[in-house]
């Protein structure tokens, strides 16, 4: 009897064992086809940052318009196209590489009066969401931390998909304005408009 | 000092003067129009502005030098001109002395008083202090100083030229001559 019953013991045992095979199996599957999406998801691209133009552009009374650009910086683009709301960009921007087209006037605008290079190295976007406009575009939505003050930003990024040579290149184009008086920069205003115009467009390569 | 003790010519100290000074108030005035109604772009305007407050300085350090000289030195006689035209004359030198240094000091409370304080850095060498903190109806006072003198010295600078030239080409006396550099033939030197 005893034996017997060990018997159907071990039975109903190596029936448990296999069921159990089987489900660790199907839930490796599961769990492996999850992580193919996951990668599948938001790819990452690199920045190209020969060309990539951080651009601005700023008004005055009796003074011609200044236009400008920042030659450093450094950034991350994460896209998915099936779900765009899981994309992502951030953009540092060094200040100190500010560049009008003459140097005096480059080491006023790093001064204290405007950029405050020496104690903002650093101008930093980070996105909170991207939701898809059109076929061609997307509104960024993230946080422009500028002189240390950081303010909400909503831009429209125009987004081209490319596909030429060695694979995939992203190019965007995003313009739009900014109040330099919401982050503190009170120099010169109302001789020095509070209006600052950014053009920024960049290219990224599929990693 | 009698008439003949007096130089037959200015001395070589306020001919350099003279005309360092006449170069750079030519430059000045040029810059100073290029700067405002020249058109160009932003990054060749603030280098105009900055050229123009640096040559500005040494037109104040000319003018002194110069006015110094004027008194420690003795000037060769007046030419025999009548009465009105060397009175005219005296006019036209005196305010250009006048008028430069109001020009300069004006154009000092311009920067200094603007309500963008820019720091006047002297050929990007050091920063030349403010005379005044900013000041928006000071600042508004001072440009139209600034501009009105400008346009004065301009004008008095023609008339002085004018006149030296009439000396030079109609009456064919030395007064141009004498105040230039290295020009050895006096005509009327002795007497």
């Amino acid at each position: 009897m005893f034996i017997q019953d060990s018997e159907e013991i071990m039975i109903a045992r190596k029936r448990t064992t296999w069921r159990f095979r089987i489900a660790c199996a199907i839930m490796t599957l599961g769990l492996l086809a999850q992580v193919r999406a996951l990668a599948a998801a938001p790819a990452n691209w690199r920045i190209n940052p020969a060309r990539t133009h951080i651009a601005f552009a700023i008004d005055a009374v009796g003074y011609p318009r200044t236009h400008g650009q920042f030659h450093q910086f450094s950034g991350r683009i994460s896209v998915d196209f099936d779900h765009p709301d899981r994309s992502s960009v951030t953009f540092h921007v060094q200040s100190q590489s500010v560049d009008v087209g003459s140097q005096p006037f480059d080491d006023y605008l790093r001064s204290a009066a405007f950029l405050d290079a020496a104690q903002f190295p650093s101008i930093d976007f980070v996105s909170k969401s991207v939701e898809r406009v059109d076929d061609r575009s997307v509104r960024v939505t993230g946080d422009l931390t500028l002189l240390g003050v950081t303010r909400p930003l909503s831009v429209d990024v125009a987004v081209q998909r490319e596909t030429a040579g060695g694979g995939d290149r992203l190019a965007f184009v995003a313009k739009t304005s900014i109040d330099r008086l919401a982050f503190g920069m009170n120099s010169g205003f109302p001789l020095v408009s509070r209006e600052v115009e950014l053009a920024i467009s960049s290219e990224a390569l599929e990693l | 000092m009698t008439p003949e003790d007096k130089p037959s010519r200015w001395g070589g100290l306020i001919i350099s003067l003279h005309w360092a000074g006449a170069a750079i108030i030519v430059a000045l005035i040029a810059l100073g129009w290029a700067m405002v109604y020249g058109g160009f772009d932003s990054a060749s305007t603030f280098d105009f502005y900055q050229w123009h407050k640096s040559f500005g300085f040494v037109a104040l350090a000319l003018t002194a030098a110069r006015l110094a000289a004027r008194f420690a030195g003795s000037a060769p006689p007046p030419p025999p001109s009548p009465q009105w035209e060397r009175g005219l004359s005296a006019f036209a030198q005196g305010s250009l002395y006048i008028l430069t240094l109001f020009a300069i000091v004006s154009g000092w409370l311009v920067v200094s008083t603007s309500p963008l304080p820019v720091p006047t850095r002297f050929f990007d060498l050091f920063v030349i202090p403010n005379l005044a903190p900013a000041d928006p109806s000071l600042f508004a006072e001072a440009v139209l100083a600034h501009k009105l003198s400008a346009w004065a010295i301009a004008f008095l600078v023609a008339l002085h030229v004018a006149g030296a030239l009439k000396h030079h080409l109609v009456n064919r006396d030395d007064v141009l001559r004498r105040m230039s550099p290295g020009w050895p033939k006096i005509r009327s030197a002795r007497r």
